[in-house]
């Protein structure tokens, strides 16, 4: 099948995540590609009919079984009318597209994972990933921040796997609403004051960054200061991938396809670059 | 040299043969003074000496607007099923042949687009030499697209020297069999000599972004998208779906679309990665002299000169990239 | 699957983006299957503003206070409220004459009869009330108008235009009426979408679908200078279909 043909999927679940995000289940033909063999970082195109495709970061981690899990903020145009998709309702998905996390480059690595508001989606999937072979690394630490504790992504799952020993884990929220009632050690701080609290081996370490692209040249240059190199900073970056496959012209990175040579970019790679972060 | 000579007074003839192998589309000047690649009709001769068409022959490859995928809840997304016959493209000029050349590197790689690949196979080139005019810069340059066509015919004093490029090229000379005639005729230099040359464009990590020329072509920029409709390789494609009202059925369309435009650079929630139109002549600028992807490093200004021609405004990003590209000359 | 409940209204305008609708005769068969014209006083009656409605399409500008209401009641009893047309969506034709005094224009139309007419400069409807979508046009494309009736059924509003006339102006592979022909032509501040109807036929754009998103009006009236159209006559012919083309 060629890779601009949609393949159809049925919504098997939908959990509303807060007041704007839903995490889909999709399940798809056993086996196929997009659901199968898709590696952390990478993305899908995702199809409502009738509405329109949208590029998707996969959050969950690649399952025989052909179910692909997606987390949607209800903002845009397909993405507004995907809040009333239902259990049984038909889509339609394309991928995997694009480069992932360099995971080889982790193994025997401390990891920090730096998650801002909905960048917490494809960092679950790499989360899943390094969990599942957690001996492969050193340290895992993820920092998470969002707007408010309602708008932390996954929360129940990240403080399980804090409590199981797996992750080290910091957390924070811009706002200071209900915090009393929200996770423990959450902090009202932006996404990079987290750093602060970080010791960490720069010789060692690898860091993954998702979140608002506000952040970014911050977050790079604090990381910098604390003596990681370019190379060891991987950036994923949102662009409109309308095409998915290196076509439609809108999502160049400099003279780089996000589509096909990101989305996860090594900062390396940007150093020099317009990368307009709007 | 000897050569497969044509005289002038022939080529209608020719042009009747070549009609029993295919429809001849070619340069047709309108009622209006536009000058259109079209169906050439008996009894029409192309227009050769125009310098050029209004919109380029990408059209025949991809469409303004085009039907991309039929939905419908029975069978999910279908590809349109496209009946291309076989379509002779007389008259192209080696500005022309190399904009096909580039966009066959974008659509038809690894994983070719099934509909301009379907549209491509049924091509049949015919190219013929011409004259720069004060708009054209291809002989100002050189290029690593390829003039490449079936069939070319050189322009000489009284008629055209032809020579074939393909196989297909010689299937169409053994059908103009009795039409040529051998003739000793010094060729003048061939205007593809100017594409086909091993030029890698100098990919540098940022454009200069303090130039005063991005933001003079701001000012002066009307967003109105001519350039990019006219260029035989700006191939950036919107993709729009609309349902079908019984709510059961949809159509996925692409058009062009190009980088000035507001939403070009947008995604979901309004975010604009290119807010100003300073950036988006940046954004245009390396993807035009730099190259994206699998093509960096390959300029793909085919010097027709076209965009300067049809910009309101008269904006050229041409002399700042002679000023910028140290393999333009 | 349930049929969408729309109030299709019409406020000072001349009826014709509704009539537009009318005129899908092929579709209006499919299109009452799929929703109840529940209000739609041009269309049906008896017409009670009673229900809930999953959208309401408005055509024309504000210029009374009973319009003001019926734009607010509307916005209570919709999940959409969707502007049809140049008049609701820039003020259109009717706001030609908006900044003059309005007791003048009265006694102009009236003379000294006694009509108690009481009105205001036109308006948008996004001046009043909060507007979902606009399809603009006088009158909208009929495609336009069946695709923002599909995209309801699916929940989606349309995506916005942000090109010229001229973008499928050249795509029609027309020659330019303004550069090449020398007419005074508005495409280049026209928002497109209708196909280049009328400089597809060399006849100037008139600019009836509005002000085109990041229009550069600067730079415009230069060309039109350059082509002796004076700045105000331009202003003149633009401001036909919307008000806000200032100086």
């Amino acid at each position: 099948m060629n890779s601009t043909v949609p393949v159809p999927a049925v919504v098997s679940a939908v959990r509303l995540m807060t007041a704007d995000t839903s995490l889909l289940t999709l399940r798809t033909e056993a086996g196929h590609p997009v659901a199968a063999s898709f590696l952390p970082g990478q993305f899908l195109e995702l199809s409502l009919p009738g509405v329109g495709e949208i590029p998707i970061s996969y959050c969950g981690y690649p399952v025989p079984g052909g179910s692909i899990e997606l987390c949607i903020r209800h903002v845009g145009h397909v993405t507004t009318p995907l809040k009333a998709v239902a259990p049984g309702d038909a889509v339609g998905v394309r991928g995997p597209f694009g480069r992932g996390f360099p995971l080889p480059e982790y193994a025997g690595q401390d990891l920090v994972l730096i998650a801002g508001g909905l960048g917490m989606a494809p960092l679950r999937s790499l989360l899943l990933a390094l969990v599942k072979r957690r001996d492969l690394q050193g340290r895992l630490v993820l920092l998470c921040a969002a707007r408010e504790t309602g708008a932390l992504l996954f929360l129940d799952e990240l403080l399980e796997l804090k409590a199981q020993g797996y992750i080290e884990l910091h957390l924070a929220v811009d706002k200071a609403d209900n915090c009393l009632n929200g996770p423990p050690d959450c902090r009202v701080a932006l996404l990079p004051a987290l750093l602060d609290l970080l010791d960490i081996d720069s010789g060692r370490t690898c860091v993954a960054i998702c979140g608002p692209p506000v952040v970014y040249p911050l977050l790079v240059s604090r990381l910098q200061t604390m003596g990681l190199e370019s190379a060891r900073i991987h950036l994923s970056l949102e662009r409109r991938m309308k095409c998915g496959v290196g076509r439609c012209g809108h999502c160049a990175v400099g003279t780089r396809l996000c589509c096909v040579d990101g989305p996860v970019f090594s900062n390396a790679e940007l150093v020099g670059m317009e990368v307009s972060l709007a | 040299m000897a050569t497969q000579f044509i005289a002038n007074h022939n080529l209608e003839l020719l042009l009747e043969r070549l009609r029993t192998y295919a429809e001849v589309h070619a340069p047709v000047r309108g009622d209006d003074g536009g000058v259109r690649f079209a169906a050439l009709t008996p009894g029409t001769l192309p227009d050769l000496a125009a310098p050029r068409t209004l919109l380029p022959p990408k059209k025949y490859l991809l469409q303004p607007r085009e039907t991309i995928l039929n939905y419908t809840d029975e069978a999910g997304y279908q590809l349109p099923s496209v009946i291309s016959s076989p379509l002779i493209l007389f008259g192209l000029h080696p500005c022309d042949l190399a904009g096909i050349n580039y966009l066959d590197q974008v659509f038809t790689c690894d994983d070719p687009d099934p509909l301009y690949a379907a549209r491509r196979s049924a091509l049949i080139l015919v190219g013929v030499s011409c004259s720069p005019d004060e708009f054209c810069s291809c002989h100002r340059s050189a290029s690593p697209l390829k003039a490449t066509s079936d069939l070319f015919l050189n322009v000489l004093d009284g008629g055209f020297a032809v020579t074939s490029g393909s196989p297909r090229g010689d299937e169409l000379l053994d059908l103009a069999n009795g039409i040529f005639e051998e003739r000793e005729s010094a060729i003048p230099e061939d205007m593809r000599r100017f594409f086909g040359h091993a030029v890698t464009a100098e990919v540098r990590p940022e454009l200069d972004a303090t130039l005063p020329e991005w933001q003079e072509l701001a000012d002066r920029c009307l967003g109105c998208g001519v350039c990019s409709i006219c260029c035989p390789t700006c191939y950036c494609f919107d993709v729009l779906e609309f349902g079908g009202l019984d709510g059961r059925s949809a159509a996925r369309v692409r058009q062009w679309d190009n980088c000035l435009f507001k939403s070009h650079g947008e995604v979901a929630g309004g975010m604009s990665f290119r807010k100003n139109r300073a950036e988006r002549f940046r954004y245009r600028y390396r993807h035009k002299y730099h190259g994206f992807g699998a093509l960096q490093g390959i300029p793909s200004c085919v010097g027709c000169g076209r965009c300067r021609v049809v910009c309101p405004a008269g904006l050229d990003l041409r002399p700042l990239a002679e000023r910028l590209e140290r393999w333009l000359p | 699957m349930r049929r969408l409940r729309l109030a299709i209204v019409g406020l000072t305008a001349c009826s014709g983006c509704q009539l537009s609708l009318l005129n899908c005769e092929d579709e209006l068969p499919e299109l009452l299957k799929r929703f109840d014209f529940h209000f739609f006083p041009m269309a049906c009656s008896p017409a009670l503003l009673d229900d809930e409605y999953d959208a309401a399409l408005v055509e024309g500008c504000v210029s009374m206070p009973h319009e003001r209401e019926l734009l607010e009641e509307l916005r209570r009893r919709s999940g959409y409220l969707v502007a049809l047309g140049t008049c609701a969506v820039f003020g259109g034709v009717a706001a030609l004459r908006n900044g003059e005094d309005r007791e003048q224009l009265r006694r102009h139309v009236y003379d000294d009869n006694q009509v108690a007419v009481e009105t205001c400069d036109p308006q948008p409807l996004a001046s009043v009330v909060a507007v979902d979508a606009g399809v603009t046009g006088c009158p909208p494309e009929k495609e336009e108008l069946l695709r923002l009736l599909a995209g309801l059924i699916r929940g989606a509003l349309p995506v916005g235009i942000d090109y010229p006339v001229c973008t499928e102006c050249r795509m029609r592979e027309n020659l330019c009426l303004l550069t090449e022909r020398n007419m005074l032509c508005l495409g280049i501040l026209t928002e497109g979408g209708c196909g280049a109807r009328c400089p597809g036929l060399s006849v100037p754009c008139e600019g009836c679908r509005g002000p085109l998103v990041e229009a550069n009006l600067t730079e415009a009236l230069e060309i039109y200078a350059q082509k002796s159209f004076d700045r105000a006559t331009v202003l003149g012919r633009l401001r036909r279909f919307c008000p806000e083309w200032q100086s």
